[in-house]
């Protein structure tokens, strides 16, 4: 941890070139950054759950259990965003709750097929349940965000409504992390049963984890839907779950920053692809260059290329000490 | 009362019992140790009583209380605490972290310390952590990462954790494997040094020097059955654990 003093500097001039962003670019950019914040709070929320060596391929689910709820609660019973952000965000912990608590006690692949099972039975429902969401017609006509009373009109307010947002949750999430409550989570990912030997109730942390990330995720997938104004169920399949996925290995998984890093990149680089085919495939290679090429992440690479030039003297074999 | 009573303990996998009606009790501050051939169950043992296995029949009662089924945490906050003879430590973490993971059931963080406080440990959690590695032996390597450490004081630093824990007993799974003849001397100094203060152990081990030169009473298991019992002396030279260890002699002369 000791060496990645150099990254949390770059993070703070990369947040002050965020905030005057609307000043330089246009509305395009503001769009996309928006977006780009809703993936980073995706991908971060996942991390704890990752971190106790949980591999949820479920996350979007959550994501549109937030947005759906959300969206209803505000056009149907006109209930102010503030409010409709919490009542997303509790349901879809709630849910990650109901489904962790039988679910967590599978290990590895058993658990990830679980919650591919899942999203897709969300997206299914979304789809059938047609009197509530209006199915594959999509919900539209969600009203946009508002705050204390005042609507956001504009998408730059909208903009800094999500920044705001992604800082709160980062900060929170880095706070948990850096805490004895992170060190329980790494324990956990690293040796389960060592953790167990020294009385930590592995069930109950795991599945805390794994209900932080789905509310965090029902909160992204709130604001998703008052800032795009229209759900539709397939947005919120297993593709976006194996996306947020992606952020995290590719950003590199031993790092707070790792899926910041990941969500950033990917989100850039796939635009010109949202939305087509090409997304897909272009999620694959950058998936399959990370495992072949770079298996820690894009945060290694630092570390990489700085270390190419020192390999030649620092690869001698540290002997073990044998008398 | 003894403080760890296990009655009729037994464990099935499928058709093979890796532990069959053992019964054994340790009393307060005894140094036990629990031996046998590769395959006798040991470790199957000490995987039932604290928690990590449930027996196909019989019980374990520790201090007066019936454990049996119990998860292990809850077994640890009891104050019976194992360790491992494969995965001992968590690798990435520094020493000083994996002790401080040891203290979890005496920590006492709430979510508004998680939250808003700026440090990140209390430092009477760091103060108890670099006493216990003091105590062991450990607190120049403090901010090393486990995984730098050299095997014996790795090995050392997997019991250092299961004190953090503050056990009334202390099972040790094979401390002094592939330790050298000095090194193993000073665990089984620190073994009794921990007896001393107070902490009854039984442990699992093949080097029989140590075994011998520390534990008060051996337990000899074979094939998941409680081959004999007694002072050391009486063990070394009993005819059926020779047996055990060395085969039929005429057999296979």
């Amino acid at each position: 941890m000791r060496r990645n003093i150099v990254i949390p500097l770059g993070l703070g001039v990369g947040v002050l070139l965020v905030v005057f962003l609307p000043l330089i670019g246009g509305d395009y950019y503001v769009y996309l950054f928006a977006l780009v914040f809703t993936n980073i709070i995706l991908a971060s929320s996942l991390r704890p759950s990752l971190m106790c060596g949980q591999l949820n391929i479920g996350h979007s689910g959550f994501m549109s259990i937030g947005a759906y709820t959300s969206a209803l609660l505000a056009k149907n019973l006109g209930m102010p965003f503030e409010i409709s952000l919490l009542c997303g965000a509790l349901l879809a912990a709630v849910v990650g709750l109901a489904i962790g608590y039988p679910a967590l006690r599978l290990r590895g692949v058993y658990f990830a097929m679980v919650t591919v099972a899942f999203v897709e039975v969300i997206r299914l429902i979304a789809q059938i349940w047609v009197p509530l969401t209006h199915g594959m017609s999509g919900l539209s006509g969600i009203p946009k965000p508002n705050l204390l009373g005042m609507t956001l009109v504009t998408k730059t307010s909208q903009y800094y409504l999500v920044l705001f947002l992604m800082l709160v949750i980062l900060t929170v999430l880095w706070k948990l992390e850096s805490s004895r409550l992170g060190l329980i989570w790494k324990s956990i990912g690293m040796a389960d049963n060592l953790a167990q030997s020294l009385g930590v109730d592995i069930a109950k942390h795991k599945l805390l984890a794994f209900a932080l990330g789905c509310f965090f995720a029902g909160m992204a997938g709130a604001f998703y839907a008052h800032f795009i104004r229209f759900l539709f169920p397939p947005e919120f399949g297993f593709l976006m779950a194996t996306n947020i996925l992606v952020y995290n290995f590719v950003g590199g998984r031993g790092h707070f920053v790792g899926p910041i890093v990941g969500a950033i990149f990917l989100s850039l680089l796939s635009e010109p692809f949202r939305g087509s085919p090409y997304e897909t495939i272009f999620f694959s290679i950058a998936m399959l260059s990370t495992i072949l090429f770079l298996p820690g992440g894009l945060i290694t690479l630092p570390a990489r290329l700085g270390g190419l030039r020192w390999q030649r003297t620092a690869s001698a074999p540290t002997s073990s000490p044998v008398a | 009362m003894s403080l760890l009573e296990a009655r009729n303990l037994s464990k099935r996998f499928g058709g093979l019992a890796a532990v069959s009606s053992l019964s054994l009790s340790v009393e307060t501050c005894e140094i036990v140790g629990l031996i046998g051939p590769n395959g006798a169950g040991k470790t199957t043992c000490f995987n039932l009583l604290s928690g990590f296995l449930s027996p196909t029949s019989g019980s374990v009662v520790f201090a007066g209380e019936d454990i049996t089924g119990r998860r292990p945490h809850e077994i640890v906050a009891r104050g019976l605490v194992r360790t491992f003879q494969h995965t001992t430590l968590f690798q990435e973490l520094s020493v000083l972290e994996n002790v401080l993971l040891g203290l979890h059931l005496r920590s006492r963080t709430g979510l508004r310390q998680l939250l808003f406080s700026r440090r990140v440990f209390p430092s009477e959690e760091i103060a108890l952590s670099r006493e216990v590695l003091e105590f062991t032996g450990l607190a120049a390597d403090a901010d090393q990462l486990a995984r730098n450490l050299p095997h014996g004081h790795q090995r050392v630093l997997s019991i250092a954790m299961a004190l953090a824990a503050r056990p009334r007993l202390l099972l040790l799974d094979e401390p002094v494997t592939g330790m050298n003849l000095e090194e193993s001397a000073r665990v089984m100094s620190l073994v009794k040094t921990i007896r001393d203060r107070g902490t009854t152990i039984l442990l699992v081990e093949h080097n029989m020097k140590a075994v011998m030169g520390t534990c008060e009473r051996i337990i000899v298991l074979n094939f998941g059955q409680k081959l004999a019992e007694g002072p050391p002396a009486a063990v070394s030279t009993n005819a059926e654990v020779i047996r055990a260890y060395l085969g039929e002699g005429v057999e296979h002369a």
